[in-house]
């Protein structure tokens, strides 16, 4: 059945498509909710995302309830639970979506085919549906009804964030977009504005994209630089260590807070200021190790965005899903098993510096995923803000469920579809940088380089600063960063 | 030298009476003491110099050579003069004693006494009557008989009143030095006039010395000037700012009534067949044990219970559930809890702090108006905390945290102000900080105080109804 939209549209519409993506300022937004309010939202699914962002959408002022299938009432499962507990009115498909004048649609991708197949027929006319990531209607090409408004908001959190800094008054970044194939009354805009608000988002910075741009950056970012470069770099670094006899407790702890450490550095001030936290030496090592890697890596950064624009990745994924989630559910336990998985962070003191000094390596193997994503995804079409978002800006709240629960806790947070490409980035990764971490000792991984004087060249370092910060990626940082920084005021 | 008090209770002609006083002070120790108009500094340090009768305890180790200077001194002595003049039936206009004559008779060194005089340049005055001095002057001259009688022990009570800045900074120079051979105890209540070299604070409230500290424990110490601060400056709650203002509510509308509420988690009904209404300027005191539901019961009011959704709620003229947002509820209301302590963990100033309190939000978002700042700057100085108003909140002791969000919870003047265990986890001395606050509150009647406490010694004057809840019965049952 699967008919990819976007393989429909014509390379001027899919260059359009590709390059929406604006920043909205606050003075956007004054109309709040109002678009929304008194309107009846139909909830599908309650799970973290599900849930929290009800419970906004509800102090927010809106009439929220859930939908869940029968047998989820029924069997009062957790998601049943989570509603009921909540307060919330929790009712059948034929229940209550004939009565809703939106349904958000907040089911995991594969599910989307068939729960829209099922509650379509049943929707109000002119009523609205909701998406929270565009692949079933670019990748799947879903075919909406005509009279029904299609839009989608995306807060760029885990669920439980979404609601802790709506609580503080507060939210987080979100991209909204309306499908313009379904927009018959012209009011998607007006809509997918008030539900950010409802959640909270507005405050936080709001990006209008497209549905197009949104899966096709996500896609990108979330299998290469976002979670497969962190899962093959961990299983790189850590193995390299034991290699050469480092404690393996050590080494642990060193890479599961390493990458969270080192991207908050890139949240504050870009990939120039993560480098700027290494001595003069260190950077420049840095530098030359990710300029190798980045010419190592780049045919599987194409390669990838390639098979993303093209819907061979969609395709390839769709057929383990009707495979009843083989490779994916396989890849899954093969990454429990790995060394770093099983090995237990030791007690050990490790400052926020040792975690830059000790980790060159990783510091460099995210600075070249982030360059390459942020190429690639550029060079493929892709505007410049969708592109930093999808790259820089997501990297640190991925290495934070890393810091968390290690490689489990980044697979289980992110979306099956995340999950499934991040393994099929790590398994063509690992093989490709064999070569490369041949060369590599403890002095870039584990000990540091102990140098006993920070000398370097002038004109090195110099040739090395500008490269940094002549980075494109750095430029629309730079604006990006400044626009949030306005938003979040004094904080 | 080693005085020490033990438990001792001290009657002043029945007027005054000081309770278990235990007190030390050791050879190369210099005490100030401290506290409100009225807690018993002057006589505290009276009976070092043999005043007021000992009722119980032990005191011990007063040196033989003691030397006291005070109003009550001052007063007494100028009564005597001028009982003297009243007693002088002859037609002439007596001189009195002269202040040649008053020093003389302190027996003090007379070259010590000679180069006082210099310092304090009374040369003029030496032969001039006493009682003709002014109030400065007698001062003067008694500081000299005092110092010149070379005591072991030199008790000053408030002795920098009245004086001129260059007179004040000779003294404190010479005192300094004395301090080297002697022990001093000052009652002095500008904590700006501590002068360096006193070792010790010693803080009174209500007869009793509560609170000993030395100064080399710089935490303590402030802590316990921000005390005497809250306790002794005249304080004023700030105005609030009229745009940011709760609105007023509807006259006679209560603030929150709450009718047969139930909250459950799965079978679990952990408040069922609640009531509660509270009307305005009624203060309500909350208690009960454990588990009983005082923390849901409360956040069904503020709506951060997700159950307020499902139970019969109307809240500032509100019924909940019909289209109303949070921030609409939350405006009424100032909230303090050790819950909202911990979530507060915003690397942000302590102005900011303040300034969230109009908007609700932990961590300020809203550019804030050149008003909120004003009254912002307000609120630090009641605090005492204008020094450190760009210092981050996460750098501020517990304390000093649980003031700044009770100044936070206060800046709109809420029609509702809950606090809600607002002594817990706080020492004695941050009790009594937050206490004293809480109580200028009450007094200044901007809003209606729910406080939720478990303790009486932390009751607080103004708070008379009282709601009890218990454990739901059907849950003891299961």
């Amino acid at each position: 059945m699967s008919n990819n939209y976007f393989n429909t549209l014509t390379l001027r519409d899919q260059l359009e498509q590709l390059g929406k993506c604006r920043f909205m300022h606050l003075n956007e937004f004054t109309e709040g909710v109002d678009a929304l309010k008194g309107k009846k939202i139909v909830v599908i699914g309650c799970g973290a995302q599900g849930l929290n962002q009800g419970l906004n959408l509800r102090d927010s002022g809106l009439d929220v309830s859930y939908t869940l299938r029968q047998a989820a009432i029924d069997e009062k499962r957790q998601s049943w639970k989570n509603a009921t507990e909540n307060g919330f009115t929790v009712g059948t498909y034929q229940e209550l979506i004939p009565t809703a004048d939106v349904v958000l649609n907040l089911t995991p991708d594969k599910q989307h085919t068939p729960v829209v197949n099922e509650i379509m027929p049943m929707m109000k006319n002119g009523a609205c549906l909701s998406y929270s990531h565009g692949f079933n209607i670019v990748e799947e090409g879903m075919k909406i009804r005509e009279d029904l408004t299609v839009i989608m908001v995306a807060p760029k959190c885990p669920g439980t964030e979404v609601r802790a800094e709506y609580v503080r008054g507060f939210g987080v970044p979100t991209l909204i977009a309306v499908h313009e194939d379904n927009d018959p009354q012209g009011h998607g805009l007006a809509l997918a504005k008030a539900y950010a608000v409802g959640t909270g988002g507005h405050k936080a910075g709001v990006l209008m994209s497209s549905f197009v741009a949104e899966v096709k950056s996500d896609l990108m970012g979330e299998q290469t630089i976002l979670c497969g470069m962190l899962q093959t770099g961990s299983i790189l670094c850590f193995d390299k260590m034991i290699e050469k006899g480092m404690d393996a407790g050590y080494a642990s702890k060193l890479i599961q807070y390493g990458w969270e450490v080192v991207t908050e550095a890139l949240k504050y001030g870009g990939v120039t200021n993560m480098l700027d936290r290494l001595s003069n030496p260190d950077k420049i090592k840095a530098f030359d190790l990710s300029e190798e890697l980045k010419v190592i890596m780049r045919p599987l950064y194409n390669k990838h965005q390639d098979d993303i624009m093209d819907g061979t990745f969609s395709s390839g994924m769709m057929a383990d899903w009707a495979n009843d989630d083989e490779k994916l559910l396989g890849w899954r336990a093969e990454t429990a098993e790995t060394a770093y998985e099983k090995t237990p962070a030791g007690d050990f003191e490790i400052s926020e510096q040792e975690y830059f000094d000790h980790g060159i390596l990783m510091v460099a193997m995210v600075k070249a995923g982030v360059e390459l994503a942020f190429e690639t995804m550029t060079a493929a079409g892709i505007i410049a803000e969708s592109a930093y978002y999808e790259s820089l800006h997501e990297t640190p709240l991925i290495a934070n469920t890393i810091a968390r629960k290690k490689l489990y806790e980044m697979n289980a947070t992110i979306s099956d579809t995340a999950e499934y490409g991040c393994y099929l980035y790590n398994h063509a990764c690992l093989p490709l940088l064999q070569d490369f971490m041949k060369n590599i000792d403890t002095d870039v991984i584990g000990k540091g380089t102990n140098n006993e004087d920070n000398g370097v060249d002038n004109a090195r370092l110099i040739e090395v600063n500008e490269a940094l910060r002549a980075h494109p990626v750095e430029h629309i940082g730079g604006i990006l960063r400044g626009h949030m920084s306005d938003m979040k005021a004094i904080v | 030298m080693n005085i020490k008090l033990e438990n001792c209770n001290f009657d002043f002609d029945q007027r005054f009476q000081l309770e278990a006083v235990n007190w030390q002070i050791e050879a190369g120790q210099h005490w100030v003491v401290t506290g409100a108009n009225g807690s018993g500094k002057s006589a505290l340090v009276a009976t070092l110099a043999g005043f007021g009768d000992q009722l119980v305890g032990s005191f011990t180790g007063l040196p033989e050579k003691v030397a006291l200077v005070s109003f009550e001194a001052q007063a007494e002595l100028i009564e005597q003069e001028r009982k003297k003049d009243d007693a002088d039936i002859l037609d002439v206009v007596a001189v009195g004693t002269t202040v040649s004559e008053i020093l003389a008779q302190g027996g003090g060194d007379a070259l010590i006494t000679k180069e006082l005089v210099a310092k304090f340049e009374l040369e003029y005055l030496l032969d001039r009557a006493f009682r003709a001095l002014s109030t400065g002057e007698t001062r003067k001259v008694l500081l000299i008989r005092a110092i010149a009688s070379e005591p072991q022990l030199l008790i000053l009570d408030e002795p920098f009143d009245g004086l001129d800045s260059k007179t004040l900074t000779m003294l404190q120079e010479y005192l300094e030095n004395l301090s080297k051979g002697i022990n001093i105890v000052m009652v002095l209540n500008r904590c700006d006039e501590f002068p360096e070299f006193m070792t010790h604070i010693g803080y009174m409230q209500q007869g009793s010395l509560i609170h000993k500290v030395a100064r080399s424990d710089k935490e303590a110490t402030r802590e316990l000037l921000q005390l005497l601060h809250l306790k002794t400056s005249h304080l004023e709650i700030p105005e609030t700012d009229e745009v940011s203002a709760s609105q007023l509510l509807k006259d006679g509308d209560p603030l929150v009534k709450l009718t047969d509420i139930c909250v459950k988690y799965d079978e679990l009904r952990v408040v069922e067949d609640f009531n509660w209404t509270i009307e305005a300027e009624e203060h309500w005191q909350l208690s009960g044990p454990n588990g009983s539901g005082k923390t849901a019961v409360l956040s069904l009011i503020t709506g951060d219970h997700p159950q307020c959704y499902t139970n019969n709620i109307n809240v500032f003229g509100f019924q909940r559930g019909n289209g109303e947002s949070i921030w609409q509820i939350k405006q009424f209301i100032g909230y303090v809890s050790t819950a909202l302590q911990w979530e507060y963990r915003v690397g942000t100033s302590l102005k900011n702090v303040i300034i969230s309190g109009f908007y609700d939000s932990i961590g300020l978002y809203t550019k804030s108006t050149d008003s909120q700042r004003k009254i912002a700057d307000q609120w630090l100085a009641v605090l005492g905390m204008s020094d450190r108003a760009d210092i981050s909140f996460n750098r501020l002791s517990f304390g000093d945290q649980r003031l700044l969000l009770i100044a936070r919870a206060m800046v709109k003047h809420p029609p509702l102000l809950i606090l809600d265990e607002p002594c817990l986890g706080l020492d004695d001395i941050n009790r009594q900080l937050v206490l004293a606050l809480i109580e200028k509150i009450c007094a200044a009647g901007k809003s209606t105080v729910l406080y939720v406490n478990h303790h009486s010694e932390d009751a607080i004057a103004g708070i008379e109804k009282h709601k009890k809840m218990v454990k739901n019965v059907s849950n003891i049952s299961h």
